[in-house]
């Protein structure tokens, strides 16, 4: 069995799927990858693990405390909906704004932050940047619990949709390991855009209905929302949770395949360049 | 029979530059400006290596042998040429390089052996072996920030070990851990030997590739330079370290030789002991392998005795030793002569030569079945090294004049003990200094010995 030749040039196709492949093949690896680093930052805390779900829910309890008691009621009239709590909308538009954001950053690192093993070890590549983008969604998965968790205390009841979320969030990955892939091949290749990123980070903040909402944008500007997927994520995030509604059929069927292509593009982008990561680091 | 690892017209090439930045002005420059240089890091290599070999990659730092390893276990990709490697191959760069400090041994060695490929279920199987091979005890339960460095690399190697590739590729990883453990790391590395695995590993020691390979080759300045038996690509890369120490030497004064000599030495002390059977040629028994002539004389042993009369295999420099050699004569022979010869094996040049009759002393005619034995008693005010000390006999005669040859038959140790060696040169003169001085006309002998 040969284990390896780089004379016989595999086809494009084969070498993706081979790609593909090797993360089922060693999918212990990347169980233990995404766990490492799930629970890399509590590990010297006594409380441990727990802080997982504790963060975010602290987190929640003082954007819902802040936003309904000190200057809450200016938003809640803004938002149209009084039974509506602006912290939870905030915090419920955070969640899907974070996992980009977090995929970006990481996604540029995912190769140069692990130079050591990629310099060294001889083994599928494309587990970093998987690792990278499930860690982050494993995170928000916390984050919506402690999200849950509050809007049961304070009104007392979940939509039905919210069962909903799992899938939703199979197309978030889907989107997410998209660009992780694309950033960990630019990232590696272009140092520079780890810069050029910041900026533009931000910005998606402020042009995504996370502080906003969307019923707010005039008719001239509706196009932000239109092509930004983000901006579809946020929305859908907060139809299921807070409103009990089903995001727009159409919406969500140009974001599934933008989302599967943007994978396909991704990943196939990455199995082409990773046999030179080793020499850029 | 098919290569375990086939290499043809494999090339590196990398592009050095001082900064991106400045890369970015050539490329801009469409040619105008060029501030970076092409540096082929192997050029032009080809190799086949059989299933079972245990190549041994010798040469200087920067002669391209990690970057070889590299491209073997596919880790880089070559500029040019193809590269073919038959079997489950692992590379250890390095050991216990992926290890986060956070974690426990456990979960390190886990991952670690993940990483290398092993399967999940494989690996708890064998957790046992592999924290019985660390040896570090409760410590395995701890964070690896605990661990000393010598610890981590243990663990290390203990996971890499217990991996069962068909090719294993080493990048000086050996030389971890104290004389012990290498020992025991050692000891693995034949057991996978006798298991048939290649075994592809870079070392700057020579006495490590001359015990442990089977073939080695020599890199220098990125091109395989020579491949065949370890003794022979050893002898190779010690003539490359002298020239360029020569070279070095003309600009820095008083190096320390007896540096690279004492690492040499630590490592043979380390290495004792395991498998000490192909070590015969120790204390003066004489091995088949080295061995010339026509066999009508026999040299049976050669002796080393320092100045008490006792047998010495280091003795200190300028001092006097005496070489006995025992000889068998299996025809009468009428006349002979047998002579000794003392090889600088650092040097690697004859500095010494003699035999009876150059001592003006004759072995008269000899009975078949006679003994004999000779001494030369000499002294030795030379360098600290090792010495080869060879014997023959050989009679005055038309055909083949030699009766038996032993090559290499006793090995000399000269120490820096008492030394009154100056810097430079592999002997010590016999010398007296005088200086003339012009302005007061006056002959003013002085000696400074």
């Amino acid at each position: 069995m040969a284990t390896h030749t780089s004379s016989a040039k595999k086809s494009a196709a084969g070498a993706f799927f081979d790609a593909l492949a090797s993360l089922y093949h060693r999918r212990w690896l990347l169980r233990y990858f995404v766990h490492r680093q799930v629970t890399r930052n509590y590990r010297r805390s006594y409380l441990g693990f727990a802080w997982a779900f504790l963060g975010p829910l602290i987190w929640v309890f003082f954007l819902s405390l802040i936003f309904s008691k000190i200057i809450g009621i200016r938003f809640r009239v803004v938002e149209g909906d009084p039974t509506l709590n602006f912290g939870l909308f905030l915090y419920c538009g955070l969640l899907p704004f974070l996992a980009f954001s977090e995929s970006l950053n990481k996604g540029i690192n995912s190769i140069k932050g692990n130079s050591g093993l990629v310099q060294k070890v001889v083994f599928p590549l494309e587990l970093l940047p998987f690792t990278n983008a499930i860690t982050s969604l494993v995170d928000k998965v916390f984050g919506l619990g402690a999200l849950l968790l509050i809007l049961l205390v304070l009104e007392h009841r979940w939509h039905w949709t919210v069962v909903l979320l799992p899938l939703l969030m199979v197309i978030q990955l889907l989107f997410i390991l998209g660009l992780t892939y694309l950033m960990a091949v630019v990232g590696t290749y272009v140092p520079d855009v780890a810069e050029i990123m910041r900026p533009i980070i931000r910005g998606m903040f402020f042009a995504t209905p996370i502080l906003w909402p969307t019923g707010r944008l005039p008719e001239s500007l509706s196009w932000i929302v239109d092509y930004n997927p983000l901006a579809y994520l946020v929305e859908s995030y907060r139809a299921l949770i807070l409103y009990g509604e089903l995001p727009g059929g159409m919406a969500t069927l140009y974001f599934s395949l933008f989302a599967v292509a943007l994978f396909i593009v991704g990943f196939a982008v990455f199995v082409r360049f990773k046999p030179g990561f080793a020499d850029q680091l | 029979m098919i290569p375990a690892v086939s290499l043809e017209g494999i090339g590196k090439k990398y592009r050095i530059s001082a900064s991106r930045s400045s890369l970015l002005k050539e490329t801009l420059s469409f040619g105008k400006v060029k501030r970076s240089h092409d540096f082929w890091a192997l050029q032009d290599i080809n190799l086949k290596v059989r299933p079972g070999t245990t190549l041994g990659i010798l040469g200087r730092n920067g002669a391209g042998k990690s970057t070889l390893l590299r491209i073997i276990s596919g880790v880089l990709q070559p500029t040019t040429g193809t590269i073919e490697v038959n079997g489950r191959l692992t590379a250890i760069f390095g050991l216990g390089s992926g290890f986060n400090p956070e974690f426990t041994g456990r979960e390190n060695a886990m991952l670690n052996g993940l990483i290398l490929g092993i399967d999940h279920q494989e690996m708890l199987e064998r957790f046992d072996e592999i924290a019985a091979f660390a040896d570090i005890g409760d410590f395995m339960d701890q964070p690896v920030r605990t661990y000393s460095s010598g610890m981590r690399s243990r663990l290390g190697l203990a996971v890499a070990v217990n991996v069962d590739p068909d090719i294993l590729v080493l990048d000086e990883a050996l030389s971890a851990g104290d004389a012990a453990f290498k020992k025991k790391a050692l000891q693995r590395m034949y057991d996978l030997l006798d298991s048939g695995t290649t075994i592809l590993f870079v070392s700057h020691s020579m006495g490590m590739v001359k015990r442990f390979c089977t073939d080695a080759v020599l890199l220098h300045k990125g091109r395989l330079v020579t491949s065949g038996s370890p003794d022979e690509v050893a002898d190779r890369y010690q003539e490359l370290i002298e020239s360029a120490q020569e070279q070095k030497d003309i600009r820095v004064s008083g190096p320390d030789r007896g540096l690279d000599e004492m690492l040499d030495r630590e490592e043979e002390e380390d290495l004792e002991g395991v498998r000490s059977s192909n070590d015969s040629t120790r204390d003066g028994g004489v091995t088949a392998s080295s061995r010339r002539g026509a066999r009508e004389a026999e040299i049976q042993a050669v002796q080393v005795f320092d100045e008490k009369g006792e047998t010495a295999s280091e003795v200190p420099s300028g001092s006097t030793v005496t070489v006995r050699v025992h000889a068998r004569f299996a025809v009468a022979v009428e006349d002979s002569a047998l002579g000794i010869t003392l090889r600088s094996k650092k040097a690697g040049v004859d500095l010494f030569s003699t035999d009876t009759e150059e001592e003006k002393t004759s072995l008269g005619p000899k009975e078949k079945g006679e003994q004999t034995t000779v001494d030369f008693t000499f002294g030795v005010p030379l360098q600290p090294g090792r010495y080869a000390v060879s014997a023959a006999i050989s009679a005055p005669r038309e055909e083949d004049p030699c009766l038996d040859q032993a090559e290499k038959a006793a090995v000399l140790k000269v120490t820096r003990d008492g030394s009154e060696l100056s810097g430079g040169g592999l002997v010590r003169l016999p010398t007296k200094v005088e200086i003339h001085s012009p302005r007061s006309g006056q002959e003013r002998p002085s000696q400074l010995t």
